[in-house]
């Protein structure tokens, strides 16, 4: 535990010392989300400090990749959208893929992409600049952040530990984001806060 | 008897076989991306024993599969057998991985054409006579900037023969060179700990001592011990090497992993290593970066003879660079003083080189001793000090007052060029040589950087050769020129002309003293004006006094007074330039090297973890490594990196320009100097927007190559 304390300690020392620099400091369990602001598919602005003293769940998503495709076809990712949604918890998809690249879409063709999947989440939000994609590190197509409602980083990781896309892994598969999703409403803290992330790189400008 | 039968009806059986089924026959599957295929190492396989048999990938250009672990995303290859009851396939002997950058994150996997073996075993009471077939659901995610899964079922047959098998002619060699050359457990000590917010990795062993470790690279075999896509710094030891690692997503969980394992990869060699925590032995480092070899500035591996004549153009060139100049032709003008006058000429020319081969000895033992010693220095580390700069200052003053004709040289007061005493005009030449030595450090001349970059990693024997090769090129053209009869009769004759030339020599002079007054207040702030100044006035003074007196003297009085007068604030000067040490400048950094304003490319100061960031955002990357004593440096910056071009070519890639400074001392930079294999500056670096090494340019820019180099940058 000390261990883990003076890692903390570090990594916001960093953040201090890095603040001024174009790199944002990496953003670590236990420590504030990074903040952000940007627009949705509906055009409207969101940020992240709208849903302070909520559950939100960020979901990073490029509709061309075999991972997400996985979850999207099997029904997986939706039923999860909307069992936590039920449980007011607030769920952001994020596309960080630059214009020309795989999976990026405009505003209107998230909009499709959202009601022809079925989509449960509360907002789908474009990122084409990478800007909340860099803050957050995220890597992968899904990658998965859970922010509990003091605004604190409790998640983040793949979204279970079948890293494959093969439809068939999804039986018998743990879902780290309801694991923790559960574990933030009971008032737990997350007993799995990091895992490996897995799936397509995103495809950043 | 009996057994020859068996044997023969064996290779009938197996002759049958062959007419039958081919032996090791399969067929290539191409997937979308890739052709794959099993390939077997044997032709047959004997009941109870164990092949190879590999699965083939020849994978489209420019797309990759991965390893075991796939790094920041991407899925290892998997394979799943279907084997006839009794047979067993073990795990795939994985081959060392490339790295696979993409945008901002690190995978690790195959291009081209790979081959995972994999060991089959025949049961005992595999059937001699048989064929079987062996069957491989092989899925591949194959990916360029997109990811493809894509599957295959792959199936062999092979034939059972008792016997030791023959060869597969076509494949017995790369499968079992692919065997060979796959990472196997080392007899290495490996540890690792944490400090501060990185890992260190300390590898120890054998095999390490005194290997080339500039490729050492870590492949964690699980992919959450560390960041993939962060720079692992290398840093040897007598005794193996220490990899600085930015830790992975287990060690924000509870007190971290108690074990690293994974394959160290030297680029020729790989090795499985399993790291437990402690702490790091002693052997593991202290002996700094390993110099670079992939560098496309001409330096590189330089053996000894072409670092040596490397060492030895860059000494003639350096001849030509305005830091030694002035002083070459105050000497050149001594020299024509006795052009008629072979001997002494030839003796003068002799004693300067003599001067320069002994400083630059002297520079090449100190520079040794004080790196023997653990501390960065490198080429014009002597100007990295501000009491040096400011002593200089007051030499070049000095220098430039007796051409003035302040005052003179020695006692001797009879006009120049008509013969001088010999003894003291070698002594003369020799300080001549010194001196061209000392005021050289600013200057790099292009060739020398390689030179001495290589020297520096080297052995003291092979490093102090470099530098007399350079000393030897330096002395060259001035001591030819006494030796070679032609040119000395060519120079015009000595006259009253010499004194108005010697009097014009003066104001390079005075402009090197003003130049290195302008270092002083960049090392050592404002108040370092005041001093230097103050300094300069009470020398200029001194330099009067003593002219005055040598001018009595020479009418025969006896100005003792004077002259100890002029002495003492001559030590009064210089002891002002030296002491006590000099401060930080106030504003910080020393980083406002370019001053005068007229750069209008905005720059950050360089830091490994900002060029990092840049290349994480998928930028191309410009680092300007300069020191405002180096004059190679400022003239670029003004030439080439001022102008308009370079400033649009730097807003239309969206490149970022860092500038590190070696005005002072600096640990950082020299260890990046060192890793490109350079011991100075200036040094130019331009990183490509997908990541990868820097490319070296020249020494001497100008503005298309710089907008050039950017251009390319921003595709690369």
């Amino acid at each position: 535990m000390p261990d883990f304390r003076s890692f903390a300690f570090a990594a916001s020392a960093a953040a201090l010392t890095l603040a001024a620099g174009p790199a944002l400091a990496a953003p670590a369990i236990g420590q504030p989300a990074p903040p952000f602001t940007i627009k949705d598919g509906a055009g409207q602005t969101r940020s992240l400090s709208e849903f302070k003293g909520k559950t939100v769940v960020l979901e990073w998503t490029n509709t061309g990749c075999p991972y997400v495709q996985k979850h999207y076809e099997s029904g997986n990712m939706q039923g999860l959208q909307k069992g936590a949604t039920k449980d007011g918890v607030v769920w952001l998809t994020l596309i960080s893929s630059a214009p020309g690249k795989q999976g990026y879409v405009s505003p209107a063709e998230a909009k499709t992409w959202k009601a022809t999947t079925g989509a449960g989440s509360t907002a789908v939000l474009l990122d084409p600049t990478g800007q909340v994609g860099h803050a957050y590190e995220a890597k992968t197509t899904p990658h998965m952040y859970v922010v509990n409602p003091a605004g604190t980083l409790v998640y983040m990781g793949g979204i279970d530990d079948k890293p494959t896309a093969d439809p068939a892994s999804l039986k018998g598969a743990t879902n780290y984001v309801a694991a923790a999703l559960s574990d933030v409403k009971a008032g737990r803290p997350v007993a799995k806060a990091v895992s490996k992330p897995y799936g397509c790189t995103i495809k950043y400008g | 008897m009996a057994l020859d039968v068996t044997r023969f009806l064996a290779k009938l059986a197996a002759a049958c076989a062959l007419l039958v089924a081919a032996p090791a026959l399969a067929q290539p599957v191409d997937t979308g991306h890739l052709v794959a295929e099993l390939v077997a190492r044997d032709q047959s396989i004997a009941p109870g024993a164990t092949t190879y048999v590999a699965v083939r990938q020849k994978i489209d250009k420019g797309w990759h599969t991965y390893w075991r672990n796939s790094g920041d995303s991407g899925e290892a290859t998997r394979v799943v057998w279907t084997l006839p009851p009794g047979w067993t396939a073990g795990d795939i002997v994985w081959p060392a991985p490339t790295r696979q950058p993409t945008g901002p994150l690190m995978n690790y996997g195959y291009q081209g054409e790979v081959l995972l073996p994999v060991p089959i075993t025949a049961p005992a009471n595999a059937k001699p006579g048989e064929t079987v077939t062996l069957k491989a659901a092989a899925s591949f995610l194959v990916c360029e900037e997109i990811c493809v899964p894509e599957d295959a079922v792959l199936t062999l047959s092979l034939p059972v023969v008792e016997g030791l098998a023959d060869p597969n002619p076509a494949w017995s060699g790369p499968i079992a060179k692919a065997l060979s050359d796959a990472p196997t457990p080392a007899n290495f000590a490996s540890v690792f700990a944490k400090q501060g917010t990185n890992i260190v990795l300390a590898v120890t062993g054998e095999d390490l001592k005194g290997a080339d470790v500039s490729d050492a690279y870590f492949f964690p075999f699980d992919s959450t011990l560390i960041d993939h896509a962060k720079p692992q710094a290398i840093e040897r030891g007598p005794d193996g090497l220490t990899l600085t690692l930015t830790p992975g997503y287990a060690f924000q969980e509870g007190d971290g992993p108690k074990t690293m394992a994974g394959v160290l990869s030297l680029g020729d060699r790989a090795y499985e290593i399993s790291a437990i925590v402690g702490t790091p032995p002693a052997g593991a480092s202290g002996l700094g970066a390993p110099p670079s070899k992939a560098v496309g500035g001409g330096g590189g591996a330089l053996g000894l003879p072409l670092a040596a004549a490397f060492a030895f153009l860059g000494g003639l060139i350096l001849n030509l660079m305005p830091c030694v100049f002035p002083i070459l032709a105050m000497k050149a003008a001594s020299l024509a003083g006795h052009a008629h006058d072979r001997r002494t000429a030839q003796g003068q020319g002799l004693a300067f080189l003599v001067g320069v081969l002994a400083t630059f000895l002297a520079l090449a033992v100190a520079l040794i001793a004080v790196r023997a010693g653990g501390a960065a220095v490198g080429w014009g580390f002597q100007l990295q000090s501000p009491p040096v700069v400011a002593g200089l200052a007051l030499l070049m003053l000095a220098v430039a007052l007796n051409l003035s004709g302040v005052f003179e040289v020695g006692s001797s007061l009879q006009g120049v060029g008509t013969g001088l005493a010999g003894k003291r005009g070698m002594a003369g030449a020799f300080f001549t040589g010194a001196l061209a030595v000392v005021v050289a450090a600013p200057c790099t001349a292009p060739f020398m950087a390689p030179a001495l970059g290589w020297a520096l990693t080297q052995s003291a024997p092979a490093a102090i050769t470099v530098f007399l090769a350079l000393g030897l090129g330096f002395a060259a053209p001035f001591a030819l020129a006494a030796f070679v009869p032609g040119l000395l009769t060519r120079l015009p004759k000595p006259g009253p002309w010499m004194d108005g030339f010697k009097k014009l020599l003066a104001f390079p002079m005075y402009g090197a003293a003003a130049w290195l007054v302008w270092v002083l207040t960049i090392q050592a702030g404002e108040t370092a004006l005041a001093r230097i100044f103050a300094a300069a006035v009470i020398l200029a003074l001194a330099a009067w006094l003593l002219g005055v007196a040598q001018r009595r003297r020479a009418a025969g009085e006896k100005p003792l007074l004077l002259a100890s007068v002029g002495a003492v604030l001559v030590l009064a000067a210089a002891v002002a330039a030296i002491w006590p040490s000099y401060g930080a400048p106030q504003s910080g950094q020393a980083a406002s090297a370019s001053a005068g304003g007229a750069a209008s490319v905005p720059y950050e100061a360089y830091s490994p973890e900002k060029l990092a960031a840049a290349q994480a955002a998928g930028k191309p990357v410009f680092v300007n490594f300069t020191a405002a004593w180096c004059v190679t440096c400022q003239v670029n910056e003004k030439v080439a990196l001022s102008t308009q071009g370079v400033a649009e070519a730097f807003k239309q890639t969206g490149a970022v320009y860092l500038k590190a400074d070696w005005t002072l001392k600096d640990a950082v930079i020299e260890a990046e100097l060192a890793k490109h294999g350079r011991a100075g500056v200036p040094l130019y670096l331009v990183y490509g927007a997908k990541g990868g090494d820097g490319v070296i340019l020249p020494q001497i820019l100008t503005e298309g190559l710089i907008v050039r180099a950017l251009k390319d940058a921003q595709s690369r």
